[in-house]
């Protein structure tokens, strides 16, 4: 960094102290050590400067001071690590000390005798674990404020001396702090976002589960987050701010941006909601950076509003009333019936350097202001509260109770601006309503410390966010793939039960019921049995046709058939009542699929047909091994493998006829080999019209979208990434 | 004129209203039915419906609960008092500012209780004495309610808007320009609001803050809005509270709804429109009336014929057919044959297997026994048949009825029909009659046989009391006679084996109706009645759906 540019620096850093402690008398904000949860954020500067309670009036004491402050503070510390020549960057090596250390530092520094030492330990012991919320107003020019604004501004003074307040703890050149980054770190945090961008638009989001819908909506609007505002803000940090102006329909929106722009740019009027497309109007100086910049890249700019606009568009105007520095975004409203404006407001204000909220007397106890409000400082976001539409009697009544929501509420330190309800002319307020805004505003526009701060903050804020946003992303991605695998898990099982279902009718000898057995006694009974044996010396002439045994191998196929069905169709409707029972997103996946697919009865018929043969061939093979045997008898080769799947069939029943048969017949060990090899073919068999079974299931659920794990792991590298480099 | 109310009244007696009675008899019948088929919060929001609309017709029908809704800062209060003629409510303009609900009733007889039924705390209840207010008298028997918002950071906590918007007879929504197209009232409230016209005033409050024409356009604009949400036929007052205009018009409208002390019914009327539509939604009625009610006799026999097959009735049959056929030639049967097939060495033998031989051989009985996964899968597809076409639930519901004692049933079934086996070592007496008669036969060509050699080799020795053995030309006949023996065994052998077969195919058919008729029995109890059970109630259900439209 050239030393042209430090100096420039030092002399804002002069400017900005001088504010800040009259804030810290008018308004008590007051000072805070860095908050300890954050603790990398460079916070020391901003406790020093802000504890170094100075006179207003004196400009120079006051630029002296905060440099004494720094230098001493460092030297105290003798932490010198950086190479930078800038107070700032010094500061953010020491604010990555504890959070109380600055503080003690400041005391240490402060030689000054206004110092107020009693606020030091108040602000340590307080130690708020949120964000920091917004910057009082810039009080240069307080005096010409209304006595109403200081009335309010007073009895916010007292109600915030009453309880812990959580108050500005940042310094302005806090801001500037990450600004003088060296150009690899800067490339560094853009990579880092750059990285979190792609893993997080890889997310898909495929099984609609409870908080699917809000996780998708999460991931949009991170998406939109990231390109519309946080790269290019950490692209270039000198941009004009961005102030979205954002509230509830009808509290007056576009009239606010209309008056302050002396402009008609935005449509006002009595229908709700009015205003669909978001309006921008910015000084002229600054269109090139909002029409032609990275910043809410995805909207078609349009040089005026027309009805077809879309919500999608934005439309950019500008006016020479507005400041330098700053630009107004009037956006639909956060509570109509329409509600696609909630979400166009919403993608607005994540944009945004600054929020202008605006509610009215009517609408300030309404829960989607609260709503918004809570966003607002969720994601530590600069705000600002415009109170409009208040009728002048009532005024008083109405801003104390407002205050003392907004105090109980942990805002009470805000900007507030307060505009009566008063005759609106041609869309727009009398200036002398929005003189408070417009001058805020014009100390931002020429305060660039206090702007880039803000800016700063706001960005700290929403990178903040990023912290608990993305890994919740993650976390509902998570829940999907451990769903999905439920899922499978539960296919699994039910088929797995199946099988061993399967397998225990085949050993427990249930098989051998009704038909089958009939037939079997039918089979031996006749005498068709011993036919089918004949003495070899005989010659072979003598075989008849088994007449019977057709009917038999049938039962046979029929009862194991009937056995697996009986299966398939228990696991079919097993999956379907625990996907059922799991969410209602299974009974949706598992629509049609209760029962076994249309065919499986023929492949089964098929697959056991073929197992027949297969034994068969097993028998006729491998079956003739006992010599003294096959000399003496002759057998018909398919009876044999009849009589050897009742054997094997009868289960424990190593007593009984066939079993005592084929063992007589075959021997014990060939029959032990066969009687394995047949098993497991048939398991196998079996095992194969399962899988195809539970394939349909599978299907389903693939067809659902497929959560990839990798991507959620994806996603907390990157968030862990973004805070390294940051 | 103002006075808390002390005094409750019996309420009167409910009269005759045509047309709700059945329908909420329907309603009885589906939260009856529902539990565990339809949706339990559908269900639970149907019990609390029947609740509320059996109090509210219990309690006094003289009575229009009209209550005030919207958001905060609409003015509810402000036109409560207005329309009431009294300051009532705390107006302010701090937000929100009603907490608890106010009532206001005109002519107290029997309003006591419903107020007790509304929850309105005692000090917050007040009456008009009607009679006094000249041009109120139309509006005697209002209860007027001005309503908590529901739409503030109190209301999230608080459901009591919520409840009373449920329970009050007419609403009036108290819209403003500010606040009259919120996402809070619309989406929460007016999309359930079509087929309420009749019970729905809504009231453009604060109309003195615009223009004529701005008030015309957003007029216009509401109504657009109102009609995109499906409320037809919105009545929308514009009121102000502050000037008095449209009260009166507000009043005129309340005073309708309350001379015709119809909005009671009109409101329950609405909500049961309301919750049919969502039942329907769930569980579409479609062709469901069609499914069958009953199990009809054609899926009955279809059961019964699965289920034989499954203890494989028609195999055991012609297993004893077979069995006695064979077992049969050992005593009718021409014994020559079977003398000769004794002489064949016995393969079982030569395997020394003869135990296995006579193990066979003295099989004594069949045993009859179901097969489960046959008799799982005959009850599965009775069920999948009846099912067909019907709602998930349902469908799950019949299959589990079906399956309701499937663990019993094969042993039931086994159990009912193994005194019928039939025994396969029966032997019928003639059997042994005709044992005897082919023994004879044998013998009778033994004899024969003994004459023909006797003849032949010693025709001199033969002694004279025996001299026609020796008579050379009686043999001729001998050798026809032994030749018409054997002939004789055979064909006889032959006919009784016939016989026999006839005897067992009789046997045969008296055996199968015998255990058709037990498994029909068994399916009967244990698979048919439970599914026709369910399927009363799947009827039922559908029907008292039918009837809960109007």
């Amino acid at each position: 960094m050239n030393t042209a540019m430090d100096d420039g620096r030092h002399e804002s850093l002069g400017e900005q102290t001088l504010s800040i402690p009259r804030l810290t008398d008018e308004t008590l904000a007051a000072p805070h050590p860095p908050s300890p949860t954050h603790p990398d954020k460079p916070h020391a500067e901003t406790a020093d400067a802000e504890a170094t309670p100075t006179e207003a009036a004196d400009n120079a004491d006051d630029t002296d001071d905060a440099d004494d402050t720094e230098t001493s503070a460092q030297a105290a510390r003798d932490r010198g690590t950086s190479s930078e020549p800038s107070a700032a960057v010094r500061a953010e090596a020491s604010g990555e000390l504890s959070g109380a250390a600055p503080a003690e530092a400041a005391e240490e520094a402060s030689a000054d005798p206004d110092d107020e030492p009693q606020e030091e330990p108040s602000a340590k012991t307080d130690a708020p674990g949120e964000p920091d919320e917004a910057e009082l107003p810039p009080s240069d020019k307080a005096e010409e404020r209304s006595s109403d604004k200081a009335e309010e501004r007073s009895s916010g003074k007292a109600e915030a001396a009453g309880r812990p307040s959580t108050g500005e703890a940042k310094g302005a050149s806090a801001g500037e702090a990450e600004e003088e980054l060296p150009a690899e770190a800067a490339e560094e945090l853009m990579a880092a976002l750059g990285a979190l961008r792609e893993s997080v638009a890889d997310v898909r989001f495929g099984l609609d589960l409870p908080g699917a819908e809000e996780a998708r909506q999460t991931r949009t609007e991170l998406l939109a987050q990231l390109e519309d505002y946080v790269l290019p803000r950490v692209r270039t940090r000198a941009a004009p701010a961005l102030i979205v102006v954002a509230g509830s329909t009808g509290a007056g929106k576009s009239t606010l941006v209309n008056s302050l722009a002396e402009k008609n740019i935005s449509r006002t009027g009595v229908r709700r909601p009015t205003t669909g497309t978001p309006v921008l109007a910015c000084h002229p100086g600054d269109r090139a950076w909002f029409v032609e910049g990275d910043l809410l890249r995805g909207l078609r700019r349009l040089d005026r509003p027309s009805p077809d606009a879309g919500m999608s568009s934005l439309v950019v105007v500008t006016t020479e009333k507005l400041p330098q520095g700053v630009a107004l975004l009037d956006t639909p409203d956060i509570d109509s019936v329409v509600e696609e404006h909630h979400e166009v407001a919403h993608r607005m204000l994540d944009a945004a350097d600054l929020w202008i909220f605006v509610t009215t007397a009517a609408r300030y106890a309404d829960a989607p202001a609260w709503n918004l409000l809570r966003l607002a400082k969720e994601r530590g976001a600069r705000l600002a509260i415009v109170l409009s539409r208040v009728q002048p009697r009532s005024r008083e009544v109405v801003l104390k109770h407002f205050v003392r929501m907004l105090t109980e509420y942990g805002l009470g330190e805000i900007d507030r601006f307060v505009i009566n309800e008063s005759k609106v002319v041609d869309g727009r307020l009398p200036d002398s309503e929005v003189t408070d805004l417009r001058m805020w505003l014009a100390e931002l526009s020429v305060d660039e410390a206090r702007r880039a701060q803000a800016v700063k903050e706001t960005l700290t804020g929403v990178l903040n966010s990023f912290r608990t946003r993305v890994p919740a992303l993650a976390k509902h991605l998570e829940t999907q793939v451990a769903f999905r695998s439920e899922l499978r898990a539960d296919v699994e099982t039910a088929y797995r039960g199946a099988l061993a279902d399967v397998d225990r009718a085949f050993r427990s000898g249930s098989l051998l019921h009704g038909e089958v057995l009939a037939r079997w006694q039918d089979f031996t009974g006749s005498g068709e049995l011993m036919r089918s044996f004949q003495l070899r010396r005989r010659g072979k002439a003598a075989r008849q046709a088994p007449e019977r045994l057709g009917s038999f191998r049938t039962a046979l196929r029929s009862g194991v058939e009937s056995v697996i069905v009986a299966a398939a169709t228990r696991a079919a409707e097993e999956v379907v009542g625990r996907w059922r029972r799991r969410a209602e997103l299974g009974a949706t996946l598992a629509e049609g699929l209760d029962r076994p697919s249309d065919d499986f009865l023929r492949q089964a018929g098929r697959a056991i047909a073929a197992w027949q043969d297969h034994v068969g061939e097993l028998v006729s093979t491998e079956g003739v091994a006992k010599r003294s045997v096959s000399k003496l008898v002759s057998f018909d080769p398919e009876s044999l493998s009849l009589i050897f799947m009742v054997a094997m069939f009868s289960g424990g029943h190593a007593e009984g006829v066939p079993h005592r048969l084929v063992n007589a017949l075959l021997g014990a060990e060939s029959l032990r080999g066969i009687g394995a090899k047949a098993l497991s073919d048939l398991r196998a068999r079996i095992g194969m019209l399962f899988d195809e079974e539970s394939m349909r299931y599978v299907k389903a659920l693939d067809s659902a979208g497929v959560p990839d794990e990798s991507i959620a792991t994806r996603l907390y590298q990157a968030t862990y990434n973004l805070e390294v480099v940051r | 004129m103002t006075a808390p109310m002390t005094t409750p009244t019996a309420a009167a007696a409910p009269p005759a209203r045509p047309g709700l009675a059945p329908r909420l008899s329907a309603l009885t019948r589906i939260v009856e039915l529902g539990p565990g088929r339809l949706d339990n919060k559908l269900l639970t929001e149907a019990g609390t419906l029947l609740q509320r609309a059996g109090d509210r017709l219990k309690l006094s029908s003289e009575h229009t609960v009209v209550a005030l809704a919207g958001g905060t800062g609409s003015g509810k209060s402000s036109l409560f008092n207005a329309v009431s003629g009294l300051e009532l409510s705390p107006t302010g303009v701090r937000r929100p500012t009603t907490g608890r609900t106010h009532a206001c009733v005109w002519g107290l007889d029997g309003a006591a209780p419903l107020l007790d039924w509304l929850k309105v705390e005692g000090r917050h209840r007040f009456s008009r004495a009607s009679a006094l207010d000249k041009g109120d008298g139309q509006l005697h028997g209002l209860i007027l309610l001005d309503l908590p918002d529901h739409d503030s950071i109190r209301a999230l906590t608080d459901t009591e808007a919520d409840r009373l918007i449920g329970q009050a007879d007419l609403v009036v929504w108290v819209l403003d320009p500010q606040k009259y197209a919120d996402a809070s009232t619309h989406r929460r409230y007016v999309t359930e609001l079509a087929g309420h016209e009749a019970v729905t005033v809504f009231a453009l409050n604060q109309a003195d803050r615009l223009t004529a024409e701005e008030l015309a356009e957003l007029v216009i604009d509401l109504n657009d809005l109102l009609r995109r949400e499906g409320v037809e036929h919105p009545t929308v007052v514009p009121t102000s509270a502050i000037t008095g205009r449209g009260i009166e018009s507000l009043k005129s409208v309340i005073a309708g709804a309350v001379s015709r002390r119809r909005a009671a019914i009109q409101k329950l009327d609405a909500d049961l429109h309301r919750l049919e539509q969502r039942v329907a939604k769930a569980m579409p009625v479609g062709d469901a009336l069609n499914a069958p009610s009953t199990v009809d006799e054609a899926r009955r026999m279809g059961l019964t014929d699965a289920l034989c097959d499954a203890v494989g009735v028609p195999a055991v049959g012609e297993a004893m057919e077979n069995v006695y056929a064979e077992r049969s030639n050992q005593w009718v049967g021409w014994p020559y044959p079977r003398w000769i097939a004794k002489l064949r060495p016995d393969p079982l033998k030569t395997l020394r297997l003869d135990d296995v031989g006579d193990e066979i051989r003295g099989i004594s009985t069949t045993t009859v026994s179901a097969q489960s996964a046959e008799v799982a899968n005959a009850v599965q597809s009775l069920a999948d048949g009846l099912s067909t076409g019907m709602h998930p639930v349902w469908r799950t519901a019949v299959h589990q009825a079906a399956r309701s004692r499937m663990s019993q049933l094969p042993k039931a079934l086994t159990d009912e029909l193994s005194d019928l086996a039939p025994r396969l070592d029966h032997v019928p007496g003639w059997w042994r009659l005709l044992k005897i008669w082919q023994y004879v036969l044998v013998a009778a060509f033994v004899a024969g046989l003994a004459w023909l050699a006797v003849g032949v080799f010693m025709p001199g020795q033969v002694p004279d009391a025996l001299r026609v053995l020796g008579d050379t030309a009686a043999l001729p006949w001998v050798g026809l006679m032994l030749v018409a023996v054997l002939g004789l065994g055979a064909l006889s052998g032959i006919a009784s084996r016939n016989f026999v077969e006839l005897g067992a195919s009789k046997e045969r058919e008296r055996l199968e109706r015998e255990m058709r008729r037990r498994v029909a029995s068994v399916a009967g109890t244990m698979v048919v009645e439970p599914v026709e059970r369910e399927l009363a109630r799947h009827h039922g259900f559908y029907t008292a759906l039918r009837d809960l439209s109007p």
